[in-house]
Parts: structure tokens; sequence; C-alpha cells
């Protein structure tokens, strides 16, 4: 399906971006994320935006989905992002990757590329040095699956 | 299957402090264990399943890979310029293979 302006347009009067048409509920989407995380990790996770996933929201194949994951963090001693995890819920296989940093030597950001099964909110979660976990969910549609 | 080649771009010299980046490859299938044969049969697991940089023997980066990493992992991240010497970068492969790769690295 392509989007045509129209589209654009009709999704902005009803107070979405384009990226709206496909997505449900962000805030039910957000909850389930936050369950999921709960139940993978055992503890609680808080939504951020200090975390940024970024992905596009619309890409044509499963196979090699485009992925940057990058926290504001002055990674110091005392204050940094110990590694930052990301899943991909409607996967068969939900884990996809931790990335570990180190305070004063690697900066908190990474790029890499992912399979998706299926469109589906990606979920990302820092775990901080104090032991605190900040998540973010970025919707992306795929046309065909990438775990076949 | 064929033979697994890593692959690295980094800068040979930086200023001390300066952030530097880093991209890495390597040719790899990344077998999830999902598929199956023409006879039904389950294709087995094998993945590169750990990548780990280090710079001067100290590790400053590390992934732990799993089946949804696509094919062909690749991954770009940046690192900060602390001491001449040398970048360490490890591949580990379902089954106890490594491939390694060894960059000399200049701090002016």
């Amino acid at each position: 399906m392509s989007l045509t302006r129209r589209d654009v347009l009709i999704a902005g009067s009803a107070g979405f971006a384009g990226v709206a048409l496909f997505s449900p509920p962000s805030a039910r989407a957000n909850d389930e994320a936050l369950d999921l995380v709960e139940q993978l990790i055992g503890r609680k996770a808080t939504m951020s935006d200090r975390l940024h996933l970024i992905m596009p929201a619309d890409f044509p194949t499963g196979y090699t989905v485009p992925m940057s994951l990058y926290i504001d963090s002055p990674m110091t001693e005392a204050d940094h992002v110990r590694q930052m995890r990301v899943f991909a819920p409607r996967n068969p296989l939900i884990e996809v990757a931790s990335f570990h940093f180190v305070p004063q030597r690697s900066l908190p950001r990474v790029s890499t590329r992912i399979r998706l099964a299926k469109p589906q909110h990606v979920v990302a979660v820092a775990e901080m040095n104090d032991g605190v976990l900040l998540m973010t969910t970025t919707w992306v549609r795929v046309a065909t699956d990438g775990c076949a | 299957m064929t033979t697994p080649t890593p692959r690295v771009i980094v800068p040979s010299a930086a200023a001390k402090g300066e952030i530097f980046q880093v991209k890495t490859i390597i040719s790899h299938e990344m077998e999830t264990g999902l598929r199956h044969d023409d006879q039904g049969n389950v294709i087995p697991r094998k993945i590169i399943n750990k990548f780990v940089c280090r710079y001067n023997e100290t590790v400053v980066f590390s992934v732990d890979l799993h089946e949804a990493i696509s094919a062909n992992p690749f991954f770009e991240f940046s690192l900060r310029a602390t001491e001449s010497g040398r970048l360490d970068f490890v591949w580990e492969e379902d089954g106890g293979a490594v491939y390694t790769l060894s960059h000399q690295f200049t701090v002016g």
C-alpha cells in the first residue's frame, strides 16, 4: 500500500502522522511492551524519551530492517548505560540482541540490521548503572516475513 | 556454506579523546534453526552469537546476537581514542568457531 498525499492529510487532520494509519493505539502498545519487559527481565521499566530506537515505519522486506539505537547519557563512571536490549515481540523468537557499553570508552549508540516476521512494535530497553530500566518502542511495518 | 569472512572499517589514527566510528561486518548466513529443508527436517541453528571489540585487551563494546540479527551481521559503533595500540574484533559462532581481525591504531 502506498500513502497518497490525501491519506496523509486525512490522517493529519485526525491528529496523527501518516504512520498512525497502520499502528494500533500506542497507549495499549506501550502497556503491552511494559508487561513484556517485566516478564522477560523481572523488573519494571519506565518509558523514556532519552532512549531512541530509529527504524523505518514501513519497509519492503523483513530480512534486513535497518535499526539505530542510542541513549542520551554522559557515560561517566557515576552515570552510564550498561546495556541496551532489543526485542521483537511478534517474532517467533523475540530476543534480537543485547549491546554492552563501557563508560569513558564507548558511546551508547549502535546501528545494525534485524529480521522482523511481521508488522510490530519493536521494543528497546536500556539498563542504567543504577539498575533503572528505561524503554521505548517503535512501530515498524514490514511487507514480507524475514524469519521464514 | 561459504566461509565467514570478517571485515572492519576503522581509521588508523585519531587525536587523544576523539570519538571514532567503527563499522564491522562478517559474511554469515545466520541460520536461525526455524527453517526446514526439502525433506521437512529442521535446518539446525548456526549463528554468530557473540561479537566483542577489545582495545588493548579491554572490552570496550560487545553484542549478544540472537536469531533476529540479519544475515551478514553488521554493526556500526563509536569508541573514544585513549591510547595507541591494538583493536581486536572477535566473532563467536555456534559450535565454538571463532573469527578474528586485528587493527593497529595510533593516537597522536
